[in-house]
């Protein structure tokens, strides 16, 4: 019984950290970049295919592939919003429609992205074994390579967390955050910080793909469910708030781990019910304003 | 000579309406059967849009939940398709969908902004994974055959269905309830304290504009022949409504028709001609739109209207080159 | 906006709409024409045979089009162009093959439109079959409307026979549960199997598969611990996984597509849970499975099939012909020879009617017999005869796929119990 629950838990924590680590990046391009990037999930498509070419051609370790394809991807993230987000912001009257312009920009991305990807890698499914012996923990059985995820993502998150809080930039980028036109006064180069948060959450997104590739498949079309579990988890953990977002992931993965345990047919109508119902109790999610 | 001219400007617009109508439902005899589906295509995606905007145009609240009447239109159809005439089956479709809207309603009373985009779209998931998991574990099926109609009174319905959606949408925009929904979305404490019934313009609309979607999933089902719960739920049908009514310009009951008509016929178009790139080039066209024509296709019509064409991009152009100076 | 300015808006949309669709193709049919007079060609001058295509070239289907039908079409459609075309009577000449492909965005409703315009528009010859089963039963239904020949590829269903039957014009090239059920359980019984756990795939697929498999297995006497329905895009099946292991089953039977099955199989070794039968499928049977996770891993692993280059002479040609063009990953060993079978004996069919009317065709598909790859060559009520099938169940075994049931076609024998999980 005890080991039951230790299963369900350690299952649950292992699927939460991804979902926080892809929340986060989403909460960084929506809270305060405002973009709802529904692109999200092909910046993850994106640093799996990096990760899983290293990986068969060059037999690059998949956790050094971190530091190659975090940066690769940042950079196409920085540039989309100098390039592209930047214009429809000034080029849209309000803030309700630059939401809806960069919503629209972001579904031609996916677009963009997923048939480059196609054309580049095929339709096929692709994959790589990586660490995939077990580990027992206390008893409970664990694949060692989702624990080295677990691990990572929480690192990257509060890594992320203490540059928010610590450090200049961080600090300019949380001003932006709060009150975009205030902190352009305080003499806050704006641009520049919003293009830093896009790129930032690519960023996660890609270091997500480049961990996720060690136990999941790879394939172009791989991209939308995580974007609607970022979406679900940031919404959860209430919009702008990145310890929202962190926590949202987990309880979003505890909660799967805990249904699917008595009825995986279930697993992912329990993301929804939880969902919806928190949105009713709560409609500000865990820790909104 | 005035009042000729008003006179004659009075009954030209229904006349010229009148003709353009029947210009449409006679169509079939000029056009191959393939335009006639292809234009039944694009109906359905007008009448999905304007639907949508109906309630969301003016409110500002982003529905998600276009997916789940259509889907459960479609399921009405899969059901009932062999029981009943096809006229109670669309008829029944939309009032199912009818009765989703208002338990949502009812439910997400409290919810603004993108919580209530979202918890619409956790409805469409919801209902999908739900209904996939109802039919292998309670009835035992899962695909089920819808009882195939003719394309051409497929395209009757719709046309009927397009029809009364612009209809409803142009009264509900010039009545009192168009301006109580208005001041909803510019703000609504306001609205309540003037002595609007928030909550019941709310509901109300909501219900009415689920119905037409929900009576066109009903029809569409029936040229699909064969459905499943993952068919039927797709949540493309709730992000098409938004990014047609978007790109066609908010606001305005025409721009979701012509979103809608533009991206349904270039999708076609796409795909037929350029099947391995197509996602690629309607991405390219996607950002290009937004990035020079921010107030989607409508704001282009207004500016064309204002002056020429030329002049209007002269005008975009320089807007643009005063904001990057501002930068 | 004005009253007016909306209406006439309105009215120039349907005006525009009208004309851009009517006059997207540079001759649209006159008006006082009837539209059901033949209006295909009537002399018979001919210089190609379209044939039309409607799959799921981008969409969450394009994996299994990617890596199923799809290199097949190209590479038949390449290869009888390469020969000059198919030989018809009637227009007394080799006609090269011209193929129209569309995408369907894995939308069935694209798909049925796509379909009925290629038959009713573009005026194809013939057509090819979509991917997948839903899709493959909604286009069954539009291509016997028009009475278009349909053979279907990837995807079917034993549920296919029944309907089958109120459809002509629908045949099915692929073996599925009616036949490869009975031959699993059979080896499983030889084998000395006692317990089984059954995850599903809440599809028409999966619920057909555990659907045979239950009551046989029952009927066999082999103990079946659970059946759980999975849905699709499942992204952690380790409860399943532990219960199955507590249980200590012989067989784990994944009835799933590469997507779940790939999860299932990294988290039984994750999870170190080696039962002595592991099947997959659709999955183990496609070359992509085995690259990602490599010879020694895949040793004994089973999935439905099943061919390989020594099934039969033509299979070795085939092999021979496909490796070099798309490279061994992308060889599917349940279906591939069964594609390029069907179509061979679609070339035959076409030759031997010597015209291009789907009707003739139909008929001598429906009841002629040529040679092709799988040997002699015939449907038997709308479905490939079992006679046909080179196999029913493959395991991999040092690196090749090999046939292991049903025993008259087996070109190894099954590899009992499993081997563990390398280290």
């Amino acid at each position: 019984m005890v080991l039951e629950i230790l299963d369900i838990l350690i299952s649950g924590l292992l699927n939460g950290g991804i979902f926080a680590l892809i929340a986060v990046g989403l909460s960084m391009q929506y809270g305060v970049a405002r973009v709802l990037n529904v692109a999200h999930g092909e910046f993850i498509m994106l640093g799996a295919f990096f990760t899983w070419t290293l990986y068969t051609m060059l037999k690059v370790n998949p956790l050094v592939s971190l530091v190659i394809c975090g940066p690769i991807v940042f950079v196409i993230g920085y540039f989309l919003h100098k390039t592209l987000y930047r214009r429809i912001r000034l080029s849209s009257e309000s803030q309700g429609a630059f939401e809806g312009n960069s919503m629209l920009a972001s579904f031609g991305l996916l677009f963009i992205i997923q048939n480059l990807a196609i054309l580049r890698w095929g339709s096929g499914i692709k994959g790589y074994s990586y660490l995939n012996f077990p580990v027992n923990l206390g008893g409970a059985m664990f694949a060692a390579n989702r624990l080295v995820t677990l691990l990572f993502a929480v690192a990257i998150c509060i890594i992320f967390y203490l540059f928010l809080t610590r450090t200049r930039l961080g600090k300019a980028i949380r001003a932006a955050a709060q009150d975009p036109d205030a902190a352009g006064l305080m003499g806050v180069n704006i641009n520049q910080v919003l293009a830093l948060c896009f790129g930032l959450g690519a960023l996660m997104a890609g270091l997500a793909g480049s961990l996720l590739s060690m136990s999941f498949r790879v394939q172009p079309t791989m991209g939308l469910e995580y974007t609607v579990i970022a979406i679900i988890v940031i919404v959860l953990g209430g919009l702008g708030s990145i310890p929202g977002s962190f926590i949202g992931g987990f309880i979003l993965g505890l909660v799967g781990s805990i249904v699917s345990h008595f009825e995986p047919g279930l697993s992912l109508v329990a993301y929804y019910v939880l969902f919806m119902i928190l949105l009713l109790v709560k409609p500000t999610g865990i820790l909104g304003r | 000579m005035n009042r000729v001219a008003l006179t004659s400007k009075k009954f030209l617009l229904p006349g010229l309406m009148i003709i353009a109508l029947i210009l449409l439902v006679t169509s079939p005899s000029y056009i191959s059967a393939y335009k006639v589906m292809l234009l039944t295509s694009i109906l359905m995606y007008i009448v999905v849009s304007v639907s949508w905007a109906i309630f969301s145009g003016p409110t500002g609240y982003i529905s998600l939940a276009s997916a789940a009447f259509f889907g459960v239109g479609i399921y009405t159809a899969a059901i009932l398709g062999r029981i009943l005439p096809l006229t109670y089956v669309i008829i029944i479709g939309g009032l199912v969908s009818v009765v989703l809207a208002l338990i949502v309603g009812v439910i997400t009373l409290r919810l603004k902004g993108m919580y209530f985009a979202i918890f619409t779209f956790g409805l469409v998931e919801l209902l999908k994974h739900f209904l996939l998991w109802w039919e292998i574990n309670i009835t035992g099926t899962r695909g089920r055959f819808v009882i195939s109609v003719h394309s051409e009174t497929v395209f009757y319905v719709m046309i009927i269905i397009f029809v009364a959606v612009l209809l409803t949408a142009y009264l509900i925009k010039h009545s009192k309830y168009g301006l109580a929904l208005q001041s909803i979305g510019e703000y609504e404490e306001a609205a309540e304290h003037i002595g609007i019934n928030v909550t019941m313009v709310k509901i109300a609309t909501f219900a009415i504009s689920s119905f037409f979607i929900g009576s066109a999933g009903a029809i569409i089902a029936t040229r699909w022949t064969y459905v499943d719960p993952y068919i039927a739920f797709n949540p493309i049908f709730s992000f098409m409504p938004v990014l047609m009514s978007i790109f066609g310009g908010l606001g305005q009951l025409f721009g979701p028709v012509l979103g809608a008509a533009f991206f349904a016929y270039l999708e076609e178009s796409l795909i037929t001609k350029f099947p391995y790139h197509y996602m690629l080039i309607f991405g390219i066209i996607l950002v290009v739109a937004i990035l020079y024509l921010p107030d989607g296709l409508i704001g282009l019509a207004k500016k064309w209207k204002k002056g020429s064409l030329s002049s209007g991009l002269v005008e975009l152009l320089q807007k643009r080159q005063k904001g990057r100076k501002e930068v | 906006m004005s009253k007016k300015s909306f209406f006439s808006l309105i009215i120039c949309l349907i005006f525009i709409l009208t004309i851009a669709v009517g006059c997207s193709q540079p001759a649209p049919q006159p008006a006082q024409k009837d539209p059901a007079a033949p209006t295909g060609p009537v002399v018979p001058d001919k210089n190609e045979i379209v044939i039309g295509s409607v799959s799921s070239l981008s969409g969450p289907l394009s994996p299994i089009e990617g890596a199923a039908f799809g290199p097949i079409r190209q590479m038949w459609v390449n290869d009888i162009n390469a020969r000059g075309g198919i030989y018809v009577k009637e227009y007394d000449k080799k006609l090269p093959i011209k193929l129209i492909e569309y995408d369907d965005t894995s939308d069935i409703g694209t798909m049925t439109r796509l379909m009925e315009r290629l038959i009713v528009e573009d005026k194809v010859d013939f057509i090819f079959p979509p991917t997948g089963t839903a899709m493959l039963f909604a286009a069954g239904e539009v291509a016997n409307k028009h009475e278009k020949l349909l053979i279907g590829m990837s995807g079917g269903a034993s549920e296919i026979k029944q309907i089958i039957a109120g459809m002509p014009y629908f045949f099915s090239a692929l073996n599925f549960s009616d036949t490869q059920m009975p031959a699993l359980v059979n080896m499983m019984v030889d084998q000395g199997v006692e317990s089984a756990a059954i995850v599903f795939i809440g599809d028409l697929h999966g619920v057909e598969y555990s659907g045979a498999a239950v009551p046989q297995l029952a009927l066999a006497g082999i103990d079946v611990i659970y059946v759980k329905s999975i849905p699709p895009g499942i992204s952690d099946m380790s409860s399943l996984i532990r219960e199955a292991k507590a249980a200590d089953v012989d067989a784990f039977l994944c009835f799933a597509y590469p997507d779940e099955n790939i999860l299932a199989l990294m988290q039984s070794m994750e999870l170190g849970f080696n039962p002595k039968l592991f099947l997959t499928g659709p999955g183990g049977n496609f070359g992509f499975f085995r690259d990602i996770f490599g010879d020694q891993v895949m040793e004994g692993m089973m999935s439905w099939g099943a061919w390989n280059e020594r099934s039969s002479p033509g299979s070795k040609e085939f092999v021979d012909k496909f490796i070099p063009l798309y490279g061994e990953p992308m060889v599917d060993w349940w279906g591939h020879n069964l594609y390029w079978g069907a179509l061979q004996f679609f070339e035959q069919a076409v030759e031997k009617a010597g015209t291009l009317d789907n009707a003739v065709v139909r008929d001598i598909v429906a009841t002629e017999k040529f040679d092709t790859i799988l040997g002699p060559t015939w449907f038997e009520g709308g479905m490939l005869a079992e006679e046909c099938h080179t196999g029913e169940v493959g395991q991999w075994q040092n690196g090749k796929f090999e046939v292991i049931a049903p025993y008259d076609k087996a070109t190894a024998k099954p590899i009992y119990p499993k081997p563990s999980w390398p280290r």
